[in-house]
């Protein structure tokens, strides 16, 4: 039986297999089967917003299919669809940057709201994985982007590692600071029992 | 890799922390109609700044024939007012000179004027159809 990495590895070759033997329109069908969910969950994680994260999924995935005959094979599938996916959400990104600078106060209002809506939720009991959700929110975003992309891809380093395009073991260094700084609030809400966490979504 | 490789196996508080996580960070699944969206925008791709540019040229050169039918109309209809006009003048100096022996005949001296108020009515009754054509007034003597 295979491992999961295999797979993975097993079907991009077969994508790439497609694309050398000139049938682009199977190896793209394939690469959405294979990785458009990957490709909206990084948007998603990178952009913080569902719809902006569909809109950017889209743009990646349309960029994808129309550069998929240019593929040289010199990075691997994986590595290139992400670069790809980090590319439009960078975009993205700046572009709503440059329209929040545009609107100052609207920006601090929006800003004030969401402390009111932090502050409001910490006074009042909640379920043990909405306070894990609210504290992963709150954590530096290189440290909240490498958790939740750890977890929505079934916890595979190396996977995180190819979408952030950084180093597996800076990815490792993240995770371990992540739960570090999750366990120190943990504490500091009074939630220091395991047993507690482990009522998360029950 | 799994978790193990990162959280230390004999640490109970990192292993419940990590059960926890799991439990609590659900992926986003794919929004509701989410690949329709994507198929009608790998179309749109699909029809390509080629496609576009033929569309551009069918649409200039469709314009160019248009243009060029509306020019020979207009040019048509002058000449066919300019020959309407030319034709006219020579029917009336006929039809002139056919009746104003008769007129003359008729009312002696008076001819002429009578000449010239069946002249000014025909203007008139001409002018008054013309109007009603424009301002889309019902014609009275249409069923008839």
């Amino acid at each position: 039986m295979q491992s999961a990495p295999a797979d993975a590895a097993a079907q991009d070759r077969d994508i790439v297999a497609l694309l050398q033997g000139g049938v682009p329109e199977a190896a793209f069908q394939r690469t959405l089967a294979r990785y458009q969910d990957k490709v909206y969950r990084l948007c998603c994680t990178l952009l913080r917003d569902p719809t902006a994260a569909e809109d950017a999924a889209q743009e990646s995935l349309v960029r994808i299919w129309k550069a998929m005959g240019s593929y040289d094979g010199r990075a691997s599938l994986s590595t290139w669809i992400y670069a790809i996916t980090r590319n439009r959400c960078l975009t993205a990104i700046a572009r709503r940057r440059e329209l929040a600078s545009l609107s100052d106060a609207a920006v601090e209002a929006e800003a004030e709201a969401q402390v009111q809506e932090v502050d409001a939720g910490g006074s009042e009991p909640q379920d043990m994985s909405a306070t894990l959700r609210e504290l992963v929110d709150l954590l530096p975003e290189r440290y909240r982007r490498t958790l939740l992309l750890f977890y929505y891809e079934d916890r595979s380093v190396s996977e995180v590692a190819s979408m952030l395009g950084m180093p597996e073991g800076t990815v490792k260094t993240s995770l371990f600071r992540a739960r570090a700084a999750l366990a120190e609030q943990l504490r500091r809400r009074g939630l220091d029992d395991p047993r507690d966490w482990l009522e998360a979504g029950r | 890799m799994s978790s193990d490789e990162i959280i230390a196996s004999d640490d109970p508080r990192a292993q419940a922390l990590d059960a926890a996580l799991a439990r609590a960070l659900s992926p986003p699944a794919l929004p509701l109609g989410f690949q329709l969206r994507l198929q009608a925008a790998l179309a749109r791709a699909s029809a390509g700044p080629g496609s576009r540019a033929a569309s551009r040229t069918h649409a200039q050169r469709e314009q160019r024939e248009r243009m060029a039918e509306l020019d020979a109309d207009y040019l048509r209809l002058r000449r066919r007012t300019l020959g309407t006009l030319i034709g006219g003048a020579f029917a009336a100096g006929a039809a002139v000179a056919v009746v104003l022996p008769w007129l003359q005949a008729s009312f002696g001296a008076n001819a002429i004027y009578v000449l010239a108020s069946a002249g000014a009515l025909l203007g008139i009754g001409i002018g008054t159809a013309s109007w009603i054509g424009r301002v889309r007034i019902p014609n009275p003597f249409e069923r008839f």
